[in-house]
């Protein structure tokens, strides 16, 4: 196979994800039971021998250094193998903060030249998938192309103003020649969507980004795409399996519920993924612990969790613990939460070691979620309702009323 | 306690695990769901800040090297930190096996010179319990000891299998007798021994002698020298069937002293499972889980009550497991009924079969000693077929084939691979 190098883009936070991402990068948003997204990535490359990473960050990077340590989850440590984190930095010229994806890979392509690869591949840290990457670069190699982008198909409604939208020429089962590409746009009809995977000629690629880094915008959607499509081959890859999206917190927890229920569209089990084990002391817990009392249904746990009430329909994370009486349901608990004896919590969100007191009922079975940011602790006896949003690090003493009602933000 | 040396020996062949030492060394023998036995005494090791370990092996230790890897699982890697593995070699004049305790160590006396610390600790890998050996190594420096033996009060009719100390009122040991068929006490060795340095040197070198309980310590005690550490948490030597099953049952209850996680103990996760990381536990609709211990890639559809499970265990629809303790990646089909059963790792249970349900008085009749309480245990990567019957205090062997199975194996017998 070529030599090839991937980027990937990490850093972003994005307003929608809101509470969970005041300290971290959505790429680290934990997931699935155990994992954090960007383990998706990551595993993808490893399963197609791809292993040398750069992962591009500049916001709140700390969580992602430490769950990427050396690359060594993913077998990339070694005399031929990284995973480098590649932050923003001051040059002698004008190097700055990162002002959009292609910008970051531009103010890097020093990293891209020392590698020198025949082909770079391009990822965001922020899907839900599984791919081999091989046989997309096989693909590119075929059609000699000089971009290749993967697209899965959407409704026009579902796709409009939300992504990159393309047709493409039926040249096999696999894809075609690129002939329309927009980004975002209001009313379309087009029905093939823009994963963000980017296969480049590495010289394409350095060219594509110094024309851009004159331009304005320095994204690779908005402005590359469009402009290489005129003058270059761009052929389309079609994804034809499970396609999660995390960028607002409805879809997050859309695409984490995905992974359960009998025959799940997500058969995480299957992927073989791998994750920082390190990281949050994952590999020294102890495995879990199911109580007399407990009663699980549809759900995922993981060691360290210690359940005594009922959990249905619901995802624990490493060191999650239900007490006695204590009632989950429709819901994620991320790392070392804790529901007390005979509290609720329905269709909550609760961010790593928060706490819901004794007696407390949180959410509603309806559809708006709500949100509990990291180190909150929920005070016993309060009612918050579904579509309340608890900020982090919230001592007790902050809840002064006894119950929240939609809409209502805890801060 | 930085700079502070160990010995571990962990070359016990524990044949009274039956076929769980098959192909395994005991300390290697799993337990607690991810655990290995030697897991605990490694825990303690890097719990108490030590530095430099020596591993000997000697009985199967394949499992055993691949467990320990570099020792980064117990936070014995790096610059000033390590474990080093010592299989039995050819010495200078002849091909040597550890003939003891004491042998052992002798034929590791260069590891005993090289390390710098003034004591030296002698540590079995057979045991589970959590200690600080820190607050050992105090003792032993504040009574000026030049020994210092572990021990912990035991129940009268089980003194015989230990070595056992009369103490007097400063915690100095009188008198010891090596496995008494009667003690005069029941204060018994813990098989965990703190040594000055240079005078376990001495001991050794001025002797020929194998075993630490039988030469060694009698030879200290006409010195005086040698005292007793008392010790009262949890402590279990599961050298049995049946001490090993009730160890893992007790991490079940809460108020028995057991508590891996509380203990800080590590484990090498890694070891032997699957190039991926174990998904999280998956739990059915229709499952139904009570009082257990459920490991991580665990999938269970069916009942599980008051059980231990390892790692990578199915539990289909319909299935039930109870009071059993279920290893790595074992498969209960459809319907199947386990009962009080010990099933060694990856082993297929055909749907609708039914294993330890009977009398549990009838004692095995190869092995009365192993089993005899009703519980049956069921050998590595055995395959058993749909719908047939195993009684209780059974033994089946490791890797047989379906087709071996009668339709129904009866209490206290044992189904023994026929091939060479």
């Amino acid at each position: 196979m070529a030599q090839v190098l991937a980027m990937i883009l990490a850093g972003g936070r994005v307003g929608e994800l809101d509470v969970l991402t005041f300290f971290r990068p959505k790429s680290v948003l934990p997931y699935g039971g155990l994992y954090r997204v960007i383990d998706f990535p990551m595993s993808n490359l490893m399963h197609s021998d791809i292993e040398n990473v750069g992962i591009l960050s500049q916001y709140r990077p700390f969580e992602l250094i430490s769950h990427i340590a050396n690359g060594e989850p993913w077998d990339m440590t070694g005399r031929q193998r990284r995973a480098a984190i590649l932050p923003p930095f001051q040059g002698r010229g004008s190097s700055d903060w990162y002002k959009g994806t292609a910008d970051a890979v531009y103010q890097n392509i020093d990293f891209i030249r020392l590698n020198n690869p025949e082909i770079v591949i391009v990822l965001s840290g922020d899907h839900i998938y599984r791919m081999d990457y091989r046989k997309l670069i096989e693909f590119h190699m075929e059609k000699k192309a000089d971009l290749t982008v993967a697209f899965t198909r959407v409704s026009p409604q579902e796709g409009s103003s939300r992504f990159g939208l393309a047709s493409m020429e039926d040249e096999d089962s696999r894809g075609g020649r690129v002939t329309e590409y927009k980004e975002k746009p209001k009313n379309s009809n087009l029905e093939w969507a823009s994963l963000t995977i980017y296969v480049f000629k590495t010289e394409l690629l350095i060219a594509a980004l110094k024309d851009n880094a004159m331009n304005s915008s320095h994204e690779f959607g908005k402005d590359i795409i469009p402009a290489l499509l005129k003058k270059h081959r761009v052929y389309g890859y079609k994804h034809a399996g499970y396609w999660g999206y995390t960028r607002t917190i409805e879809e997050y927890y859309r695409t984490s519920m995905d992974i359960l229920g009998y025959k799940p569209k997500v058969d995480i089990r299957s992927w073989e993924l791998r994750t920082n084990m390190a990281n949050d002391s994952i590999r020294d817990r102890k495995p879990a612990f199911v109580g007399a009392s407990a009663t699980i249904e549809d759900s995922f746990f993981y060691s360290g969790c210690s359940i005594e009430g009922t959990v249905r329909h619901s995802i624990l994370f490493p060191g999650a613990s239900v007490e006695k009486g204590a009632i989950v349901e429709d819901s994620i608990l991320f790392f070392d939460s804790i529901v007390r004896a005979n509290a609720r919590v329905t269709r909550t969100i609760a961010d790593s070691a928060c706490t819901v007191s004794a007696h407390s009922d949180i959410g509603d079975p309806g559809d708006t979620l709500t949100v509990i940011g990291m180190d909150t602790v929920v005070p016993e006896n309060i009612r918050i309702a579904g579509g309340v949003m608890v900020h982090p690090k919230l001592k007790a003493g902050v809840f002064t009323k006894t119950g929240y009602t939609a809409g209502e933000v805890v801060q | 306690m930085k700079g502070l040396a160990a010995i571990l020996l962990a070359g016990g062949v524990g044949s009274r695990l039956n076929i769980l030492v098959r192909h395994r060394a005991k300390p290697a023998v799993p337990f607690g769901g991810i655990y290995r036995i030697i897991d605990f005494t490694l825990s303690n090791i890097g719990n108490s800040s030590m530095t430099s370990v020596a591993v000997l092996t000697q009985y199967k230790p394949l499992s055993l090297m691949d467990h320990i890897g570099d020792g980064s699982s117990w936070d014995m890697s790096g610059r000033s930190r390590s474990v080093k593995i010592f299989p039995p070699k050819t010495g200078e004049e002849d091909w040597d096996w550890y003939k003891g305790t004491a042998d052992a160590v002798r034929q590791n006396i260069s590891f005993v010179n090289s390390v710098k610390s003034d004591e030296i600790m002698i540590l079995s890998g057979d045991h589970v319990y959590h200690m600080d050996y820190r607050d050992m190594v105090s003792f032993h420096r504040k009574k000026g000891a030049r020994v210092t033996i572990a021990t912990i009060p035991v129940a009268w009719e089980e003194t015989h299998q230990f070595g056992t100390a009369i103490i007097d009122d400063n915690n100095r040991i009188v008198e010891w007798e090596e496995k008494p068929p009667k003690a005069k006490s029941n204060l018994a060795s813990m098989g965990i021994y703190v040594f000055d340095r240079q005078y376990l040197i001495s001991l050794l070198m001025e002797s020929k002698e194998d075993d630490f309980g039988h030469h060694i310590i009698p030879r200290a005690l006409e010195e005086k020298v040698v005292y007793a550490y008392p010790f009262d948490g949890y402590w279990r030597d599961v050298g049995t069937i049946q001490a090993y099953w009730d160890a893992n049952m007790d991490i079940l209850n809460p108020s028995s002293g057991i508590s891996p996680g509380s203990w800080r103990i590590m484990t090498n996760i890694n070891a032997g499972g699957p190039p991926y990381d174990r998904p999280p536990i998956s739990v059915a609709g229709r499952a139904h889980i009570e009082r257990s211990i459920v490991s991580p890639g665990c999938t269970i559809e069916g009942r599980v009550e008051n059980s231990v499970l390892s790692p990578g265990v199915v539990v289909k629809a319909g299935a039930s497991v109870r009071n059993s303790i279920i290893m790595h990646d074992c498969i209960i089909e459809e319907g199947a009924q386990l009962e009080r059963a010990i099933v060694d790792k990856e082993v297929f249970v055909g749907a609708h079969t039914t294993i330890g349900i009977g009398d549990p008085n009838v004692a095995n009749t190869d092995h009365p000693k192993h089993l005899y309480s009703g519980l049956t245990v069921i050998g590595k990567q055995t395959i058993i077929p749909d719908r047939i019957t195993i009684g209780t205090n059974c033994i089946i062997d490791p890797m047989l084939d379906a087709c071996i199975f009668p339709k129904e194996v009866q209490s206290g017998t044992s189904v023994i691979c026929s091939k060479p």
